[in-house]
């Protein structure tokens, strides 16, 4: 998996490609790890080019969402394709996940926020 | 009918091998892309809980898969060299939505026709089954 990083108005926009599997999922892990050592709390996924997921990559999302809420941060997804959106309703993580069709709108909602 | 059969070390790297040797075959084969990604998925799992669980990282033992695929039937066998094979799958608890693991026997059973059973040594076999002809093709 490739994970490309950059960063808009204090957000962490993380692109994702290939396979998020067992071994990938602990890179991307690490690779947060490195934004939170940064205060860098508002962090968002774009999932548009994973062509493969399983649990253990769903559970490398699970702990990272648990890390920024746990520093008062946010986790957004973007950009699902429509597998592994079925896989985030079969394992019901789409009902714990902040989910949004484009890597725009997920921007846009930490603005919503931070003003609400 | 075709059948292949791969041995992996239980190394973390091993699980990218078997996913890259498993769409090899696939892609050969031409199974449809829904298909292919949901088997690969079943695997996967079995794949994973062979090398977490049963052989607990222990690079010297080894996960042995064996893959076929015919006209009707696409199946794989994924057999690890662990203990208390059945007991690790009856002893499993639900994965709450928090937990981080546990999810990949229920992706097993969602997607295809799983078997459990116990090698000799205590090993677990994880036996996967999909009928290609009532799984939707694109």
């Amino acid at each position: 998996m490739n994970i490309s990083m950059r960063e808009e108005n204090g957000i962490a926009l993380l692109s994702l490609s290939g396979r998020l599997d067992l071994a990938s999922g602990t890179a991307l892990k690490e690779q947060v790890k490195k934004l939170f050592a940064n205060n860098m709390n508002s962090i968002h996924l774009n999932l548009a080019e994973v062509e493969f997921i399983n649990s253990s990559g769903l559970g490398a999302m699970v702990s990272i969402m648990k890390e920024t809420r746990m520093r008062k941060g946010r986790l957004t997804l973007s950009n699902l394709a429509t597998y592994v959106q079925e896989i985030f309703e079969i394992t019901q993580l789409s009902h714990i996940f902040e989910i949004f069709p484009t890597e725009e709108e997920a921007v846009s909602s930490f603005s919503t926020v931070h003003a609400g | 009918m075709p059948r292949y059969a791969f041995d992996y070390p239980s190394r973390s790297d091993s699980e990218a091998r078997a996913m890259d040797d498993l769409f090899g075959l696939l892609e050969e084969h031409q199974i449809p892309h829904e298909l292919r990604q949901h088997f690969a998925l079943a695997v996967s799992e079995a794949f994973t809980n062979a090398l977490v669980h049963g052989n607990r990282r222990q690079a010297e033992k080894i996960i042995h898969l064996e893959v076929e695929i015919n006209d009707d039937l696409l199946s794989a066998d994924i057999t690890d060299e662990g203990s208390g094979g059945l007991d690790r799958i009856a002893n499993r608890s639900t994965a709450g939505l928090l937990a981080e693991g546990g999810r990949g026997i229920d992706l097993i059973r969602h997607y295809t026709d799983a078997s459990f059973s116990e090698t000799p040594n205590g090993g677990l076999r994880v036996t996967i089954v999909m009928n290609r002809k009532s799984n939707v093709a694109n």
